[in-house]
């Protein structure tokens, strides 16, 4: 051990043989440990609650969308039914379509048609259901472009189905849509190459995963958009979010570094005597310095740990037994969740560290110019 | 060449400014021999603990050269100063003798430890030294638990532990009763002559002063310079 740790940790451990000083030391400590569990047991909640979005999201929506990069239609050929073959763990289902008018009530609407492989009922999306006012067991018609004759001239080929389920939205996408089985689709529509190709995980925890798999296989004309990119204003809302509210509870840490300075201050004022010995038998005033940020990082950063320590298996716990339970119904979860990452322990403690090394540098600073004359007079 | 250890030619030394300005030291011309013992005596002001300071490296002279052990002290550098400090010169105060958190032995050892050796040969070094001043069984102690002699024999054997060439006391029995006083300075005589040392005191007590091997004398206006005993 150096003699900088060496003084360092008896001036620590000595704290206690002087009561005023050995209280402000133990608020400070007490400050970094609180402010840092605050830090744990927070960023647990949010990564808890967004961890559960996320799963939602994975649980809920399509994990990656093939589309063309120019015109309408994928490109045709046997790619798809490669793809299919290469990766039974996913979920492939292609859609074409086209623009149709949907009538329900007393209203018309446009909407795009999709015919969606491997489906076998009728479906419309939140903004079709609000605009004609229908729901799950509602009839409509769908009208499409293609012309029949009848004894009254040529007349708009009609359809008229039961909407079977009102689908969720896709992030971003606010069109009326209206998801009928392909059948359907080619008797109203001239169906041809697919518009787009949903994929999705049977193991939704591969979510993130999907556009990766696939990327590479891909033709040219093909792009891939990934979960991410899908849900692209989400994900960054919610982890604005984090960063937000994490930076808030941050400050605390800064009250908490506030404290510590002012206690290494009164630590620096009280050693000011012995630390002009020290320098009079040859400690250099940049050893001071270090001796001084050694101190102050011994109080933080041992506060910031015992904190971190604290709070995550505070959060653990209170996760592990569901000890703040939600009224179901309202929410998607059925107690508060708390999810301690790695990610947020090791920001808390480069927090801590940081903290007490920035609110150490002033105090140290101060020490290490002191005269060491008048340390020496200083009775 | 000279044998000096100290040389100090014109130096001069004062504190604050303008019309404040307090000028202690005057043209200083001062010569101490290897292995001498000189005792700096004279009324409090006149620049005896200044002198000290400067010698110490603690401190820098306004104007005039002063050498330590051959060489100028202006050219050194800060880290030079402390490195001198640590291994060339020995220091007592009158107070602040010894750390509060540490014991005997850890403040023995402290200048070795600063000096990067390992803890455990320093602290066998330390015991040896505080064998040496008569502190042996005191050894583990704490300052608090040390009477006001022991803690002033306890700094002796911290300014020499590092085998200084050169020991400083500033005033080191000032803070103690005849007897310790007695004790301390009998400790310094035979330290002095069986290391060999250079050492310069400070004392504000005649009859130790007449003890050592010679006494500069500050008026505040002049120096003089007397042969106590040969």
């Amino acid at each position: 051990m150096s003699v900088l740790g060496f003084l360092a940790g008896r001036y620590l451990v000595g704290l206690g043989r002087r009561t005023h000083v050995a209280t402000v030391s133990a608020i400070s400590f007490g400050a970094m440990a609180l402010g840092a569990a605050a830090l744990v047991v927070t960023l647990a909640l949010l990564e808890g609650f967004q961890a559960t979005i996320r799963a939602q999201l994975a649980e809920a929506g399509v994990h990656a969308v093939l589309r063309p990069t120019s015109g309408r239609t994928l490109p045709g050929g046997d790619w798809l039914a490669k793809l299919r073959a290469r990766h039974p763990e996913l979920e492939v289902r292609a859609s074409s379509g086209g623009a149709v008018w949907c009538l329900g009530g007393d209203a018309a609407v446009p909407a795009e048609l999709e015919a969606v492989d491997g489906l076998s009922r009728v479906e419309v999306n939140r903004v079709l259901a609000a605009q004609l006012g229908v729901g799950a067991g509602s009839e409509l018609t769908i009208a499409s472009p293609k012309l029949v004759l009848t004894p009254l001239g040529p007349l708009p080929m009609r359809r008229r189905v039961a909407v079977a389920a009102v689908s969720a939205m896709r992030p971003g996408d606010d069109r009326a849509v209206v998801l009928v089985p392909t059948r359907i689709g080619a008797a109203l529509l001239d169906l041809g190459a697919p518009n787009t190709v949903e994929l999705r995980a049977r193991d939704v925890t591969q979510a993130w995963r999907v556009a990766s798999v696939v990327q590479a296989e891909l033709p040219k004309g093909v792009e891939v958009v990934s979960f991410a990119e899908l849900n692209r204003p989400l994900l960054a809302a919610l982890t604005l979010e984090r960063a937000m509210i994490g930076f808030g509870v941050a400050l605390v840490m800064a009250v908490a570094a506030l404290n510590l300075l002012c206690n290494l201050a009164l630590l620096a004022a009280e050693k000011r005597a012995d630390v002009a010995l020290l320098a009079a038998i040859g400690l250099p005033a940049a050893r001071i310095r270090r001796l001084f940020v050694a101190l102050g990082l011994g109080v933080g950063a041992l506060g910031g740990v015992l904190g971190t320590l604290v709070g995550g298996v505070g959060a653990w716990l209170l996760d592990r037994t569901r000890a703040l339970p939600l009224p179901r119904g309202v929410f998607i979860v059925s107690h508060v969740p708390f999810r301690v990452t790695p990610g947020a322990v090791a920001t808390v403690l480069a927090v801590s560290l940081a903290a007490a090394l920035l609110a150490s540098l002033a105090p140290a600073r101060a020490a290490a110019r002191r005269n060491v004359l008048e340390g020496l007079r200083y009775e | 060449m000279s044998d000096a250890l100290v040389i100090a030619r014109g130096v001069r030394k004062g504190y604050g400014s303008g019309e404040r300005r307090v000028e202690v030291l005057r043209d200083l011309d001062l010569e101490v021999a290897r292995g001498e013992m000189l005792a700096v005596a004279g009324p409090s002001g006149v620049g005896k603990s200044t002198l000290l300071h400067l010698l110490g490296l603690l401190d820098r002279p306004d104007g005039g050269e002063l050498l330590l052990f051959g060489s100028d002290v202006a050219a050194l550098s800060v880290e030079e100063r402390a490195r001198w400090r640590n291994r060339r010169i020995g220091f007592v105060f009158q107070f602040h003798a010894l750390l509060p958190e540490f014991t005997l032995e850890e403040n023995v050892a402290m200048p070795l430890l600063i000096a990067g050796q390992p803890r455990r040969s320093a602290l066998a070094t330390a015991a040896e030294q505080i064998a040496a001043v008569g502190l042996g069984h005191r050894r583990t102690h704490f300052p608090d638990e040390l009477s006001g002699g022991e803690q002033q024999r306890g700094s002796v054997a911290r300014a020499l532990v590092a085998a200084p060439e050169l020991l400083l006391a500033d005033e080191p029995t000032g803070n103690l009763d005849a007897a310790n006083a007695e004790a301390l300075f009998e400790t310094f005589e035979e330290l002095h002559l069986s290391r060999g040392l250079t050492s310069v005191i400070v004392t504000h007590n005649e009859a130790l002063a007449g003890r050592c091997g010679r006494t500069l004398r500050l008026t505040g206006a002049d120096v003089e310079v007397g042969c106590s005993r040969t």
